[in-house]
């Protein structure tokens, strides 16, 4: 089946359990993810939800796969916008390799459907998101606006 | 694969992506070669080899060049083995003092090698490129395993 895909690698300057953290636990990810947060324990078969400070409740979802601190699978879906949640269902993979003092993250979004609006969506999120998350491990400045990033995510 | 994009916010200005991109005192900090050239439409520009050898890795032409906002080249193996690529840098004010950084590195289909070696490579020099702006830390990146 013909599907559409978004990829990101990222070199950062951090351990991998740090970068792991700061994609799982709501109290970096408000850090640096634009003051949005998700609530799973990032268990196998576990729920996934994520809100943004605008909008709520905006993706839902399930743990696929979880390998702390090294690769985790989301199912993901979003909720906020109707013309993408009918898109259904998509798949985000989080792979953490550390390489000496850095750690090379990539991130895969896929979704079984042909020109995806959901992953033209994510195409301008992750690269905000994951400079953001580069920028706050490495300096403690993660990047502000919270207002327009929860707009540009979602447009 | 035909074309590769890579975006990336940093936090500086967009005349400091300009410079790092262009002048080899600030590339040889972050990027395993350097680029020489200058700069302006039509002149030759060449990625030089960080050993100070002078040996050219790539070459091409300056097709546009807007200083601090766009820079166009194509991007040629030095034996002239395959058609020309082309790499296309945009760097905006996105919001005040963060740049967004666009690479687009596009007419690749005659050549998947370069196609598979530049998507390795760009997302390795562009993370570096950042942390060399926000951090002044970025040497030794191209020193670890799997070298890109």
């Amino acid at each position: 089946m013909a599907n559409s895909s978004f990829v990101y690698v990222t070199y950062i300057r951090a351990p991998k359990q740090k970068v792991w953290d700061a994609l799982t636990k709501p109290e970096f990810q408000k850090l640096y993810w634009f003051g949005g947060h998700q609530e799973s324990d990032w268990k196998k078969g576990s729920s996934w939800k994520m809100y943004m400070p605008q909008h709520g409740l905006t993706d839902t979802g399930e743990i696929l796969e979880s390998d702390p601190p090294n690769r985790a699978v989301i199912k993901w879906r979003n909720e906020f916008r109707p013309e993408l949640k009918e898109e259904g269902y998509s798949r985000c993979v989080y792979e953490l390799a550390q390489e000496d003092d850095l750690t090379k993250l990539t991130i895969l979004h896929t979704i079984e459907k042909e020109n995806a609006k959901l992953i033209h969506a994510v195409s301008g999120g992750w690269p905000r998101i994951l400079s953001s998350l580069q920028s706050y491990l490495e300096t403690g400045r993660a990047h502000g606006d919270t207002r327009s990033m929860a707009a540009q995510a979602h447009k | 694969m035909s074309a590769f994009v890579y975006v990336t916010y940093i936090y500086t200005t967009p005349q400091k992506v300009w410079d790092a991109i262009t002048k080899p005192e600030f590339a040889r900090k972050y990027w395993l070669h350097y680029n020489v050239s200058d700069w302006k439409k039509g002149s030759r520009w060449e990625h030089q080899k960080g050993d100070d050898s002078g040996e050219v890795m790539i070459d091409g032409t300056v097709l546009e060049s807007d200083p601090p906002r766009k820079l166009v080249t194509t991007w040629t193996r030095p034996d002239k083995s395959k058609e020309p690529s082309r790499v296309t840098y945009d760097i905006a004010e996105y919001s005040p003092g963060l740049v967004c950084l666009t690479v687009t590195h596009d007419a690749l289909e005659n050549d998947p090698a370069m196609a598979a070696s530049v998507s390795g490579g760009w997302p390795k020099v562009l993370s570096n490129l950042k942390s060399f702006l926000e951090t002044g830390k970025s040497e030794n990146i191209w020193l670890t395993k799997n070298k890109g």
